[in-house]
């Protein structure tokens, strides 16, 4: 019965365009719920960390203070969860849901190269890691984990996961091809240039610190197989953290929207669905925007109007054609940045604030938060803010002299660093590159400052 | 063939892990806890609810204060709420995972063997009649039938080679139930010397229930340090003010104060009682004294004289003198001013004998440190 309203519901979302992976759903109990959702993927390596967030989930959980109604991984075929405790049209809404996230995991552009096989790889991930538990012992392996997933947000997602050495050091011969008005200026004839390349290391400011350290940190084998399988899952999950708005705003018009169109519910269901919807895209709180909410009333409003433009003649795309370009295009950034408008920021009557310029001397006494703007633009940026640079401060290898690694942090004239956080970081990095490193970041008056941590 | 992950539960196992690695840093902040109210109060058998961060990991993050979006009326500039710092929730929610705390329980054994470890009873001496003993487990045989946790690999293995050589086939292989072999353990007492340890705890006006706290908290670990460590040693608890009486372990920490102090009136009574049941050819005694060191003058010299002679009795004399900067004491007082020793420690003071030792407190986070001067392991050389 229920398999076959999810799968009616299925037909639906293809019918109405959708278009994703095979997805398979399995319902299980409450904690198996609690411990996929602290570890991400259910078949990952083991790590004290995961144990901390399923404590902790389960502790809320069992206070009745959180539920977690879904997980869907980005993989193909793609693998759902639901809760057995559900009702049958709680998890029917979770299905729906559901197939508009793997929809945008399979369309949106972001998302091309990440690794479709993930849930076997990562087990591939944790018998290795498991071997070298049983091989180094617990302590050995975990401590380094602890390294890599404080560095494993400092990746850089242009670049990719799968890069080259820098070239070493040697002269280039380039030849300039001759262009076509090159005889009015010059006599004619091709030019040669002598290029030093690899004279600098990093030839670049390095953004990849994790690879850099993998590729040239005097490491064991078994230390950079480590490093780099955080490496792997931190690239995979990228995604999904600079999506969250879009991608939940998706899955939520979707299942809105398939609701609409099915027919098999029962007026009690229909109910239970629009009080269960309402819950899903709720506001949030004075100091919160649930995503779900902001995400679904951008979409909501972006097809509105483009169906107002269309109809105008001013646009060949109606609103839900526009939709669907958006979903394929756009990542958190640019969503919000195209489409948060004046009249929705007033709408939804968001705000910006942050702490009082109260004196800095009296430390202890907690600021005061005041609104800072409703200015639109203010407030795209301060939504922005924790989703730029995979929401760590943003860190590269600037260069090494005499062994010694120079890092620097880019953004330091907007923010600056936590100190004792960024002292015991330095010295996981110094003990993977076994000399001296120094970071350059600025204190809390905006000077800048040299951090220094010896292995 | 893996487990089907249903069947794994490592949120179970890492959360274990986690709650190891809590305990691990709890070992690392004794010091801090080694005060803390839940644990002296609690009675002993049970366990102890430890409220704790969850673990820190560390990475590279923002120290700027908060900021962020939220929704509804206000014009900018308007106050909203304050920043999330200890307790009330009237401003944004932390989102930082340091912020939480969550309990967790430890045996008080658990903790006390955390604690106390490396501390012992000083100069314990061998003496001629009943002994003091204490249990340890050493591995002694070798079975064929034993528990799996057990399992002696190596002879295992060698059984193992021997059975294939007889076979006629030189390699490891084949491991059957007939070539595992099993450590078995003895129970071994150790024996140590006998010892009884007098209490004695001023309970005079001028002890605060800040003081005196410092003074009962040192003897619950006292009391929890000798019952995890030493099988077999009399305790014997005295209070005082201007006298002294020998009293039960539970009316001990369940004391209230009044009256004016007379020191010397609880080391005569510990005297007289250590001469009658604890002699010194067959006991080491330790006798351990907290007081605000608030004592009547006329009363000091007695005091010198009777921990003369006692020192001559006893394997160790400690005094601690809980000095808090408060107005309840004359002496208290006096150092608010300036830094003079009190009367009783002053005089003590005087008496130079290696086995007295005397130690000033004027924090409850330096419990740790007196506890680790009295017990500090340390060999006699024979007199």
């Amino acid at each position: 019965m229920f398999e076959e309203r999810v799968a009616a519901i299925e037909a639906l979302a293809r019918e109405q365009g959708l278009d994703f992976f095979l997805t398979t759903f399995e319902v299980v109990p409450q904690d198996i719920m609690t411990e996929v959702a602290a570890y991400g993927l259910p078949t990952r390596a083991r790590h004290w960390s995961y144990g901390k967030v399923y404590q902790s989930q389960r502790l809320y959980g069992t206070m009745g203070l959180s539920k977690i109604y879904e997980i869907v991984l980005n993989n193909n075929p793609s693998l759902a969860f639901l809760l057995d405790t559900n009702t049958e049209i709680a998890n029917l809404l979770v299905a729906a849901h559901v197939f508009g996230h793997v929809d945008f995991f399979t369309h949106n552009a972001l998302f091309a190269n990440t690794n479709r096989q993930m849930i076997n790889d990562a087990v591939t991930h944790a018998q290795r890691i498991d071997g070298y538990i049983e091989r180094y012992g617990l302590e050995m392996v975990e401590h380094l984990m602890d390294i890599g997933f404080a560095l494993d947000r400092h990746i850089d997602c242009h670049k990719g996961l799968v890069r080259q050495p820098y070239p070493t050091r040697r002269v280039v011969e380039k030849q300039r091809p001759t262009l076509p008005y090159d005889d009015l200026f010059e006599p004619s004839g091709t030019s040669v240039t002598y290029v030093v390349e690899g004279d600098k290391f990093p030839p670049h400011a390095e953004h990849d610190l994790l690879w850099f350290l993998i590729t040239y940190a005097p490491l064991d084998e078994w230390q950079r197989d480590v490093l780099q399988i955080i490496r792997e899952e931190s690239h995979y999950f990228y995604p999904q953290f600079l999506t969250k708005i879009l991608n939940e705003g998706w899955a939520s018009y979707w299942h809105a929207e398939l609701f609409h169109h099915y027919r098999d519910v029962s007026p009690n269901e229909m109910i239970e669905f629009a009080r269960l919807h309402a819950s899903v895209v709720n506001p949030g709180g004075r100091f919160s925007i649930n995503p779900y909410y902001l995400g679904y009333s951008i979409l909501v409003d972006i097809e509105k109007r483009w169906d107002t433009l269309h109809a105008e003649g001013k646009s060949p795309l109606t609103g839900r054609e526009k939709l669907f370009e958006v979903r394929r295009s756009e990542d958190d950034i640019s969503f919000l940045r195209n489409y948060l408008t004046t009249e929705l920021v007033q709408k939804l009557e968001l705000f910006a604030y942050g702490a009082a310029n109260a004196p800095r001397s009296s430390a202890s006494s907690r600021r005061e938060i005041v609104i800072t703007s409703r200015e639109r633009d203010a407030i795209v940026e301060a939504l922005l803010r924790p989703r730029y640079n995979y929401g760590v401060p943003h860190i590269v290898v600037k260069d090494v002299v005499k062994n010694e690694l120079y890092l620097e942090h880019v953004d330091r004239a907007s923010s600056y660093l936590d100190r004792r956080y960024a002292k015991e970081t330095l010295a996981y990095v110094a003990e993977l590159w076994k000399h001296p490193v120094h970071v350059l970041t600025c204190n809390e008056q905006g000077h800048d400052v040299d951090l220094t941590a010896a292995p | 063939m893996p487990l089907p992950w249903e069947l794994r539960r490592r949120g179970l196992k890492d959360s274990l892990r986690h709650d190891q690695r809590v305990k691990d840093a709890i070992r690392k902040n004794l010091r801090e806890l080694i005060a803390e109210e839940a644990i002296i109060t609690s009675d002993g058998n049970k366990k102890v609810k430890i409220p704790l961060r969850y673990l820190d990991q560390y990475r590279f993050k923002y120290g700027n204060p908060q900021s962020g979006v939220g929704q509804g009326p206000g014009q900018p500039g308007e106050v909203i709420g304050r920043q999330a710092g200890d307790g009330d929730g009237s401003g944004p929610a932390g989102d930082q995972p340091g912020e939480l705390t969550y309990e967790v329980e430890v045996p008080l054994e658990e903790l006390t063997q955390m604690m106390l470890e490396d501390l012992a009873l000083p100069w314990l001496e061998e003496k001629p009649e009943r002994q003091v003993t204490s249990e340890t487990h050493r591995f002694t045989d070798i079975r064929r039938k034993g528990s799996l946790a057990n399992i002696d690999k190596r002879r295992t293995l060698l059984s193992n080679i021997k059975r294939n050589a007889a076979r006629g086939v030189p390699e490891v292989g084949d491991i059957r139930e007939a070539d595992l072999r099993y450590k078995v353990w003895d129970t071994q007492e150790e024996v140590h010397a006998n010892a009884a340890v007098y209490m004695l705890m001023d309970r005079s006006g001028s002890m605060t229930t800040s003081k005196k706290y410092v003074a009962k908290s040192f003897f619950f670990w006292m009391v929890r340090f000798l019952r995890h460590k030493y099988r077999h040693v009399e305790t014997v608890f005295i209070a005082h003010d201007v006298e002294a009486q020998v009293v039960p372990e539970q009316d001990f920490f369940a004391l209230s104060n009044s009256g004016g102090t007379c020191c010397s009136s609880a080391y005569r009574l510990a005297y007289e009682h250590l001469q009658q049941q604890h002699p010194a050819r067959s006991w080491n005694t330790y006798l351990f004294h907290f007081s605000d060191g608030d004592n009547w003058p006329s009363d000091n010299d007695k005091c010198k004289s009777l921990v003369d002679t006692l020192l001559q009795h006893c394997t160790m004399v400690g005094y601690g003198e809980i000095r808090y900067g408060d107005d309840a004491s004359f002496y208290g007082w006096l150092s608010q001013t300036e830094h003079a020793p009190s009367s009783l420690q002053s005089v003590l003071r005087t008496i130079a004998h290696p086995r007295l030792l005397s130690v000033t407190i004027s924090h409850k986070e330096e419990l740790y440190q007196v506890l680790q001067a009295f017990l500090q392991p340390r060999e006699s050389a024979h007199v």
